[in-house]
């Protein structure tokens, strides 16, 4: 990771994106939970915020990965304001279908997204399977 | 750093008992999966798997255990969860599952139902 700042709020942000490229593997996905609780944390989001974050970019690379199991998801993290941005993209070489069993996990992935970020979307070729999501820190009132 | 995965099973009369720790997700759901479905068909009475030790859940560990729950009902048999982390429960209810698995705090409670 490069080019971390201290923002005014003691915060530190990311003045540049951390960018991670990962073979599609299962067991590596946890490296791009890590990047993400890291990311998060760095942004100033709480313990709760950190966790929906982790489980949200790991239904991310599971819907772009699409039951692939070959190329490599190039993930990117942003800070943008209050909001850290990620975008996985995973260039496609040959289809070699779903490889777990299908009981409606896209449409779980999908609804945990819907619950955990402020936006997320998903696009999908030949050639190229890309996701991306937006989540804002929400901030806590003083009591 | 987070529990290692891990599947322990036990029998206690006609009760199933699956405990699993450590991070359910794209990497641990198929040996999840084989667990889960192997006390399934070995069992005549009610499966319960223990989720209390168990850092992270994500959609395919999901899955894992709406297969488990088709397994139990084809063979009569009752599939029961024991979750108490805040932070596993809230997965179940944006999902939508806390209708349709039988949830409780403690493995007691769950053999007890």
């Amino acid at each position: 990771m490069t080019g971390l700042h201290r923002g005014s709020s003691d915060v530190r942000t990311l003045s540049e994106p951390v960018q991670l490229s990962i073979p599609v593997q299962s067991d590596l996905i946890l490296l791009a939970r890590l990047t993400a609780a890291t990311v998060a944390s760095r942004a100033g989001f709480d313990v709760e915020q950190i966790d929906d974050l982790r489980l949200a970019v790991d239904e991310l690379c599971v819907l772009v990965a699409c039951g692939s199991s070959s190329g490599r998801f190039n993930l990117t993290f942003a800070t943008n304001g209050d909001a850290v941005e990620v975008i996985c993209a995973l260039d496609v070489s040959e289809e070699d279908g779903a490889s777990t069993d299908d009981h409606g996990e896209r449409e779980l992935s999908v609804r945990i997204l819907d619950a955990l970020v402020d936006e997320h979307g998903e696009e999908y070729d030949d050639k190229r399977q890309r996701g991306w999501l937006r989540k804002r820190k929400v901030r806590h009132e003083a009591l | 750093m987070d529990e290692a995965f891990a599947v322990d099973e036990r029998e206690d009369h006609d009760v199933v008992h699956v405990a699993v720790r450590g991070e359910l997700d794209v990497a641990t759901a198929p040996t999840l999966r084989e667990h889960l479905y192997a006390a399934a068909d070995r069992s005549s009475g009610p499966v319960v798997v223990d989720l209390l030790a168990v850092t992270f859940i994500d959609s395919t560990a999901l899955g894992v255990l709406i297969g488990t729950k088709e397994r139990c009902d084809e063979l009569g048999i009752e599939l029961r969860l024991v979750v108490d982390k805040t932070r596993i429960i809230k997965i179940f209810e944006i999902t939508g599952l806390t209708e349709l698995f039988s949830i409780s705090p403690t493995f007691d409670k769950a053999a007890a139902r």
